[in-house]
């Protein structure tokens, strides 16, 4: 038997938005940008789309992405950067629990105080990673990388208006 | 509670999916850098990795092509003039340097000189993304020949060290890095050394060389080959300052590197294997066989005239 519908009318707007495909699409795009030639002060400022679309996606379809795929996609990031193995891993996983436990105050937010929130998350993951990378003998990195969290959140509104613009047409389409 | 309904049932709370994951990274970090036990992990990923970074690269290398396309007569010229030039000047040091193999070979009865090594070209495809180590990505990986270890070299000397090793690709550290060590002699007077990575703005550091030493600015150390992993006789280093500060037993001497360590696009990797320092009879047998394999093949030797 299956349960009952239990969700309240607000819930609607926190209900997981779109088809895999889109998930899919937005983590390869990020993952593309985040592996662009970056070098030097671009690099230091470079937003880490991958990070962004972890968050959006553990805020608007916590069923499908989680801290499993922040630990897998963090890896990857380590690889591609050729930093020590685990220290973006940790970084995304501390970053997506925060969004997790944060989600529904997060939702409720419009724009500037969701990118304040994401701010936060990814000023987090980044002190965790340097935090992570000195303690493995790196020695203290500067506070030149506490510089990307801000152009990270900078992209936060964009990028939500773009990922949630397929979901409105869909609901638009599917009224009438 | 096992009988809630399955809108509520979501598996481990966040916490305690946090714990776990958390837990499994620094597991990963204390892996990787003590034990270096990740290592086929980290080429299994970058495998994975290998389509997004190559589609992410295309836009540069276009660019690139298409800016080779559009070079002016003047810097070709220019170029060529340049090149023309570096010929004229490796020629006579290849002569005399063929004077002294001469000589050498004679004296020390050795079957072959650091230059015979077989090697391949490989393009440096990006100087790494990581801001705090010197390292850059070549575009030769295991299916080229290349394993952990390799020297990597340019017309003027010693670049670095391969250090990880992809299927289609490889990375290579600097001898800048902090902590690259590479064993070295002086030219001048035979005087061992070993060359340390400053770390940070392209400079490197002699230490533990006693304040009494006869090192002066201007002197070139060369690869000793004491380690099994440089060949012997391969340009490393320049000293640019020597320091004898009276309250200290060593001298403080900083160098440049004497091969272009940021400014070449390609470089050449040594693909001798490397083998720990072995008894003479049999370095020379392991010598041998390698010798007519690698005539044909040979991609360049910029020694030769």
């Amino acid at each position: 038997m299956k349960p009952a519908d239990l969700t309240p009318v607000s819930r609607d707007a926190l209900r997981a938005p779109s088809g895999a495909l889109l998930v899919v699409l937005s983590f390869i795009v990020a993952l593309l940008f985040n592996s662009l030639p970056w070098s030097g002060w671009a690099l230091a400022l470079r937003p880490d789309l991958v990070l962004l679309a972890l968050l959006f996606w553990s805020l608007h379809a916590p069923g499908r992405v989680g801290q499993a795929l922040a630990f897998a996609l963090g890896l990857a990031m380590d690889v591609s950067d050729s930093m020590l193995l685990g220290q973006h891993a940790l970084g995304y996983v501390a970053a997506t629990f925060g969004a997790q436990v944060l989600r529904v105050r997060v939702l409720a937010f419009g724009a500037v105080e969701q990118t304040l929130h994401v701010l936060g998350l990814a000023t987090v993951a980044t002190a965790t990673a340097a935090m992570a990378a000195g303690l493995a003998g790196g020695g203290f990195p500067g506070w030149l990388p506490l510089l990307a969290p801000f152009t990270t959140a900078a992209c936060w509104a964009p990028l939500s208006a773009v990922l949630l613009s397929p979901r409105l047409r869909r609901r638009r389409a599917a009224i009438p | 509670m096992g009988e809630a309904p399955a809108f509520f049932h979501r598996g481990p709370s966040p916490l305690a999916r946090f714990a776990f994951f958390g837990l499994l990274s620094v597991a990963a970090m204390i892996a990787d850098h003590r034990f270096g036990l990740l290592d086929t992990a980290r080429v299994g990923i970058s495998a994975a990795m290998l389509p997004i970074q190559t589609a992410a690269l295309a836009p540069a290398t276009v660019a690139e092509v298409v800016g080779d396309r559009f070079t002016d007569q003047a810097s070709l010229l220019r170029e060529n003039e340049e090149l023309r030039e570096r010929l004229l000047a490796y020629a006579a040091a290849a002569q005399e340097a063929q004077l002294l193999r001469a000589e050498n070979e004679r004296l020390l009865g050795l079957a072959a000189a650091p230059v015979d090594q077989p090697g391949t070209i490989a393009r440096i495809v990006s100087t790494g993304r990581n801001p705090f180590a010197r390292k850059v990505l070549l575009d030769k990986g295991v299916t080229h020949g290349l394993q952990p270890g390799m020297p990597v070299v340019d017309v003027d000397g010693v670049i670095g060290q391969v250090t990880g090793v992809g299927a289609l690709g490889s990375e290579a550290t600097l001898i800048t890095e902090k902590g690259q060590l590479v064993p070295v002699m002086m030219v001048r007077n035979g005087l061992r050394a070993v060359v340390e990575g400053a770390g940070a703005a392209g400079r490197l550091n002699l230490p533990h060389i006693p304040a009494s030493a006869d090192v002066r600015e201007g002197d070139l150390f060369v690869t000793s080959g004491i380690d099994g992993v440089y060949p012997p006789g391969l340009a490393v280093a320049r000293v640019t300052v020597v320091d004898r500060n009276v309250d200290s037993m060593f001298a403080r001497i900083s160098a440049l590197p004497a091969s272009g360590v940021s400014n070449h696009r390609y470089v050449r990797v040594l693909t001798a294997t490397p083998t720990p320092a072995a008894p003479e009879p049999a370095a020379s047998a392991r010598r041998e066989p390698a010798r007519p394999g690698r005539a044909p093949g040979r991609p360049t030797a910029p020694r030769k005239p």
